[in-house]
């Protein structure tokens, strides 16, 4: 074999070792690029499961404007008059005060009446305490009000001097109560001026002309603000917050630890009541 | 970033995150307030009734997604285990969008643990993510990380 022979089988070689690397080379760069393909669609895949699973908890939860309000005069509704008539019976109320002027303790309950957690206490540990307390005259509960829930500022004063102008027949209880028990999915726009019509309508007793022209009472308006500065002074910023105290004297914040559960509400009272 | 680092990293954070799920669930099996800085908010948001899922106390919800991400990131590396991890983190994170949401407008009161866990939750769907896309990663020094093909 001459020289020039060996070095062109040498290049040979070389060139057959070259393709060899190019084409593993591109092997290896498809198999990259195909991996990474799987890996995305695996992505998707995965995210796709995650949405479908959150929006059926969003939807089983009560998401996306799902709970209208309580139809006036459907069963529903009767049903809550039924309810709020039969907790509220026989207990004096003046203006936004439920229980006897001579109750020992007064808890002041700030809420907002689109708040879905004041409804929460409202029909969970608050029957329990009327029953209790305020029908036995040991407490009395002032219903004070602050925007947390409701966006609209206008919309929030309207329906709260409402219920507030359902206080100049002694009658605010029943109307907040109603709100709350028929309340709908909050920011659907369901407090309207009908519903709020529809809400005096179910409280027994309530002469509805007289309510009408109450709703212009500038003094209502001015209640509003003058609850906004107290919840701004106790440093309240959510609802329910609660403020309690011996009636007459100075108030603390109640500190609870359940809404639906009456059991610190009901420490704080007796230490109230035993003060 | 080596795997290594990534790992230990991602570890850490599941760590810090479950530590918080389990204050949370101890707190709603005790029925004592969780130590919050903002009030009431905290009480608020753990005793509404968006703190159970079909009768489960969100908190140990948490608390078993957080063992379930550890143990994904603790098992020996692959693309199955990096899969799990994305896929336990993605859950874990859009579970606390939910929660967030609910949060902000459903209850308006903000628990400070349920952020310190959501913004967790985000760093550790972010790391995962990258983690599973960027596959076997070789780094410029060479092969890093405990590399187990499979």
């Amino acid at each position: 074999m001459s020289q020039v022979e060996g070095q062109d089988d040498l290049t040979r070689k070389q060139r057959r070792e070259q393709a060899r690397a190019q084409r593993k080379a591109l092997e290896e760069a498809q198999a990259a690029k195909s991996a990474q393909r799987k890996r995305l669609i695996q992505l998707g895949g995965a995210i796709g499961v995650v949405v479908v699973i959150i929006a059926i908890i969003l939807l089983a939860t009560g998401g996306g404007g799902s709970k209208p309000a309580v139809a006036p005069k459907s069963p529903a509704a009767n049903q809550a008059t039924t309810e709020v008539t039969s907790l509220l019976q026989g207990i004096p109320q003046s203006a936004d005060t439920l229980g006897k002027a001579s109750a020992p303790v007064t808890l002041q309950y700030f809420g907002d009446l689109e708040c879905p957690v004041c409804r929460e206490f409202t029909l969970g540990a608050l029957p329990t305490l009327i029953n209790k307390y305020v029908r036995a005259g040991k407490l009395k509960i002032e219903y004070r009000s602050l925007e947390t829930a409701t966006r609209e500022p206008e919309t929030f004063r309207t329906q709260q001097i409402a219920a507030l102008a359902a206080g100049k027949q002694n009658l605010m209880w029943h109307y907040v109560e109603l709100f709350y028990h028929e309340q709908g999915e909050e920011s659907s726009g369901y407090v309207t001026e009908s519903y709020l019509q529809g809400l005096a309508s179910q409280v027994p007793g309530l002469n509805l002309s007289s309510w009408s022209s109450a709703r212009n009472d500038p003094a209502f308006a001015t209640q509003v603000t003058t609850d906004a500065q107290a919840a701004n002074q106790a440093g309240f910023n959510g609802t329910p917050s609660f403020l309690i105290g011996k009636t007459g004297g100075s108030t603390q914040k109640l500190e609870y630890s359940s809404l639906t559960d009456p059991s610190s509400f009901e420490a704080a009272i007796e230490k109230q009541l035993k003060a | 970033m080596s795997s290594r680092a990534l790992r230990i990293t991602m570890i850490a954070l599941a760590a810090i995150g479950l530590c918080i799920a389990v204050y949370l669930t101890y707190v709603h099996y005790a029925g004592i307030k969780p130590a919050c800085t903002a009030g009431e908010s905290c009480t608020k948001v753990q005793t509404s009734i968006y703190s159970k899922l079909a009768g489960v106390p969100v908190a140990l919800m948490g608390l078993i997604g957080y063992v379930a991400i550890l143990g994904s990131l603790l098992a020996p590396e692959g693309e199955r285990s990096r899969f799990a991890t994305l896929a336990l983190t993605l859950a874990g994170f859009g579970f606390s969008a939910y929660l967030t949401y609910r949060e902000l407008y459903s209850i308006h009161a903000i628990c400070e643990w349920c952020v310190s866990s959501a913004i967790i939750l985000t760093i550790l769907v972010c790391l995962a993510t990258w983690r599973f896309l960027r596959g076997e990663h070789v780094s410029s020094t060479g092969l890093s990380g405990t590399l187990v093909s499979e």
